[in-house]
């Protein structure tokens, strides 16, 4: 009877693990390009799930196609964002551009909540349900999952074998090299930023589509921790390394959540979300390029 | 016994080898020149004797005692000083806080108070003629202005062995003459064992060092005394671009 | 023996807000309750410049020494409270208070310290959320509900006492331990802790090659800011509101005006944390009455161009104005 339970909470929890990879893609990609670490990334997934409510509830129109309204919102605040503020703290110290991408998820979360209000919202878009080994999974959650998917090979092959793409890769590698082999960092900087913002936002909507309950405007916060714990298992500077450790922390904190329901005296909610922290802790300790990353 | 002995040092970054099992001798007091083209890993090597990297084969011994694995900041006060290529001022601070970290933090860690540092500060400021900028912040000084603030910084260290890279880089070959002079002279009176790094501004070494290491692609060409060295003509063909020999 | 107490000159004005402030609250009528405000604000704000204004590292999750020394100060009354020890309890409070929080930099620190600035950062986001889900997932010290302790204080010090602790005493106390931070703070900056701080601030790598074991110092920073918080957090919090609810004392928004504090003042100075301090609460203040709720709305833009405009803050742009003159001397 157990074991059922782990088998659907790990398959649940792989299916989801696909979304918070797809959500960690675009933090890796910031730090691997700019060496910045968005510390507001939280606020910027909750954009995209209010992209989708608000597109639901206005337009009736299925989450599915909130995805691209979702991507152009993101890379247009990325743009925003990057032009104003971010360009001139390329060259200011860390503590710079830590604070200014943490103030920008503060006024996000605050527009939002002016906008929209603080209550909780959710919406419901019934596709049906499908029945698998050992549990049963709504359609939305299956669509989000094969949304993840495409988006990452999608973002694989636009890495690999457009010319863009290859020079964003150059300059992860060597900015100073890539700048030398006439490659316009300038430019790449501010594309990699609203890149990396236009996935965040969009995987707010994978993310409503898996929990279309619960949307409120401080929702990100718990999110931005979990990201850091999965850019970190996949190696800072990796996208696909940030897509397969999303899978693993899926799996993880699902299994674990089982594990510590059948523990008395304790809450698991609570416990498994220290046991995120711990997770960090311990990697950043041994080994913090990421489990999956390259060794430095 | 030898003030710095490096044997065998071997350091490799992946599958790039920097330095390739180099040996050097360094005796108290010696004023040595490093030469060699771009790449040939004369940096890398500073950053071994320093601490910065650890190399994969070899030993560093300083005063009999091997510090090959001991970090940075344990080097400094046994008293092993260092100046950067591009000066690196702790930019917020005056010229005169800056000086006086050497002294708190060199050889005299732990000996003397803020105010004797800052009193040491003073002297070596004088010394290197920046006494104008005293007070001044350190981020605002012209660049050579902040090499010569690098150098009373590292000299307020009373360090045994002072590392420099390429220090008169961008000088005027009057001021190098005078540098060149001024560190001959610091050398002596205090004791000071030099080592000066320079890539291709041989007036700097010529009339500076007693004896010169030419290296060239992480391995040891050429050590020798100063004007043996400079007219070998395997170090001419490797700044010509020539191999030597077969 | 003048010259050696010229370094602390830069305490006079300090002091003399303070001092101010005090006066103010006591004899206008009404008035203490805002002067508390500013005084708490002052106070964390020096508190957290001990660590971000002098190494330049920031900790998101800085909230959770506050949180802790409100537990330390909860737990040492509900312990305490029956024991007679009349104002001795509240001293074992603070001293809980103090020596969790410093525990829990110690254990952070040590963890957290030997990484660089945007990995720093990282684990600190965690410290803040992983604590408070240990103590809800682990259901200790009242678990998800907290503890409610004014019962207890009330038995220990008689209702009259107990609310007179609660509405003037911690304040008192919250303008001790400012006025502390604020010695503390001046004494390593004159002292080789605040040179060694500089360096590694400006210049990590130069730092260690210059012999500084930037680690030490790093530590030794963040235990410091951390065991204030704890102090701030006993006092100000858990003795005035005699409860303690953990989403609450983790809120990350009072991370969020530490900064701001901060920040405003300018990070690193001695006076940056109380001119910034008071500008803030002030803002606060009038904001709530004028426009409540667009707080964080207004405030979160103007980080933003403090970092990219003014990133030295008011005490910035006033140091470079009394450059050369008498009042360099106490405007640090």
């Amino acid at each position: 009877m157990v074991w059922e339970q782990l088998g659907g909470n790990l398959t649940q929890g792989l299916v989801l693990g696909a979304v918070y990879g797809v959500a960690t893609m675009g933090l890796s990609l910031i730090f691997g390009v700019l060496r910045v670490v968005n510390v507001g990334h939280g606020p910027f997934i909750m954009v995209g799930a209010f992209v989708t409510l608000s597109m639901f509830m206005a337009l009736g129109v299925a989450p599915v196609a909130a995805i691209p309204a979702a991507l152009l919102v993101g890379i247009a605040l990325g743009f925003v964002f990057f032009y104003t503020t971010m360009r001139r703290l390329i060259k200011a110290p860390e503590l710079a551009s830590l604070l200014a991408t943490f103030a920008m998820g503060i006024l996000l979360e605050e527009i939002v909540k002016h906008i929209f209000g603080a209550e909780f919202r959710g919406y419901t878009w019934d596709v049906g349900k499908i029945v698998l080994p050992m549990t049963v999974m709504p359609m939305t959650k299956v669509y989000a999952f094969i949304g993840s998917i495409v988006v990452a090979a999608l973002l694989y092959l636009w890495f690999n074998r457009t010319r863009m793409g290859t020079a964003i890769r150059t300059v992860v590698e060597d900015s100073e090299g890539a700048r030398v082999c006439g490659v316009n960092v300038g430019w790449i900087y501010a594309l990699s930023f609203a890149i990396g913002i236009g996935l965040t936002v969009m995987s707010g909507v994978f993310l409503a589509m898996f929990i279309p309950v619960g949307i409120n405007p401080y929702m990100g916060g718990a999110y931005t921790l979990k990201a850091f714990v999965i850019a970190v298992l996949g190696g800072l500077t990796s996208p696909y390394g940030a897509f397969f450790g999303g899978l693993i922390f899926g799996l993880v904190e699902n299994g674990s959540y089982t594990l510590f329901a059948l523990l008395p005296h304790v809450e698991p909610f609570a416990l498994t979300r220290f046991l995120t922290f711990l997770i960090l802790l311990i990697i950043l300790l041994i080994r913090p390029t990421g489990l999956l990353g390259a060794k430095k | 016994m030898a003030l710095l002995k490096l044997e065998n040092i071997t350091k490799r970054f992946g599958g790039l080898v920097a330095v390739n099992g180099v040996s050097l001798e360094i005796e108290a007091g010696e004023l040595i020149g490093i030469v060699g083209p771009n790449g040939s890993g004369k940096t890398t090597l500073y950053n071994v004797i320093s601490g910065v990297y650890s190399p994969e084969e070899g030993k560093v011994i300083f005063e009999d005692k091997d510090i090959t694995r001991l970090p940075p900041y344990r080097r400094a006060p046994l008293g092993i000083g260092r100046t950067f290529q591009i000066p690196r001022p702790f930019s917020s601070a005056t010229v005169r806080e800056n000086v006086a970290v050497g002294a708190m933090f060199g050889t005299l860690s732990g000996k003397v108070s803020v105010d004797e540092s800052l009193e040491i500060a003073d002297r070596y400021i004088e010394l290197v003629g920046l006494k104008a900028y005293k007070d001044k912040a350190s981020g605002g000084l012209t660049p050579v202005d902040k090499k010569l603030m690098e150098i009373a910084r590292a000299l307020a260290m009373k360090p045994k062995l002072l590392l420099m890279d390429e220090a008169m880089a961008g000088m005027h070959p009057r001021d190098i003459d005078e540098m060149v002079r001024f560190l001959k002279k610091v050398g002596e009176e205090e004791g000071i064992a030099i080592v000066s790094m320079v890539e291709h501004i041989m007036r700097a070494v010529a009339g500076f060092a007693q004896r010169v290491v030419v290296m060239y692609q992480g391995a040891k060409l050429v050590d020798a005394p100063t004007a043996e060295a400079l007219s070998d003509p395997r170090v001419i063909d490797v700044y010509l671009g020539r191999p030597s020999g077969g | 023996m003048r010259p050696k107490f010229v370094k602390y000159y830069p305490l006079i004005p300090v002091y003399m807000a303070y001092l101010i402030m005090f006066v103010v609250g006591c004899t206008m009528p009404g008035m203490w309750q805002m002067v508390a405000m500013l005084a708490f604000y002052c106070a964390i704000g020096q508190a957290f410049n001990i660590f971000l204004g002098m190494t330049g590292y920031v900790d998101f999750g800085y909230v959770a020494f506050l949180a802790l020394g409100t537990y330390g100060m909860a737990l040492g009354i509900t312990a305490f409270y029956h024991t007679g020890l009349g104002i001795g309890i509240i001293f074992i409070g603070l001293a809980l208070g103090v020596v969790m929080a410093t525990l829990l930099s110690l254990a952070v620190g040590a963890v957290a310290l030997r990484l660089r600035g945007a990995y720093f950062a990282i684990a600190t986001i965690g410290v803040n959320e992983g604590f408070r889900y240990f103590v809800e997932g682990a259901k200790i010290w009242g678990g998800s509900e907290g503890l409610i302790f004014s019962g207890e204080l009330k038995e220990a010090f008689g209702a009259k006492m107990a609310s007179q602790l609660s509405t003037f005493w911690a304040d008192v106390m919250v303008f001790i331990i400012a006025a502390v931070a604020a010695f503390v703070t001046i004494h390593y900056m004159r002292s080789k802790i605040g040179y060694a701080l500089t360096a590694l601030r400006e210049d990590e790598d130069a730092a260690k090659v210059m012999g500084i074991n930037v680690t030490k110092y790093k530590i030794m920073a963040f235990i410091t800011s951390a065991s204030f918080a704890g102090l701030i957090g006993a006092a100000a919090w858990a003795l005035k509101l005699t409860y303690v609810f953990p989403p609450d004392v983790f809120e990350i928004a009072y991370t969020v005006e530490c900064i701001i504090v901060v920040l405003l003042g300018g990070a690193g100075t001695l006076l940056g944390p109380v001119v910034g301090g008071l500008v803030y609460a002030l803002s606060k203040y009038w904001l709530a009455v004028v426009a409540p709720g667009f707080q964080l709305l207004i405030f979160a833009p103007i980080i933003i161009v403090i970092i990219v405009a003014f990133p030295e803050g008011i005490m910035g742009v006033v140091k470079r104005g009394t450059k050369g003159t008498w009042l360099e001397r106490y405007i640090v």
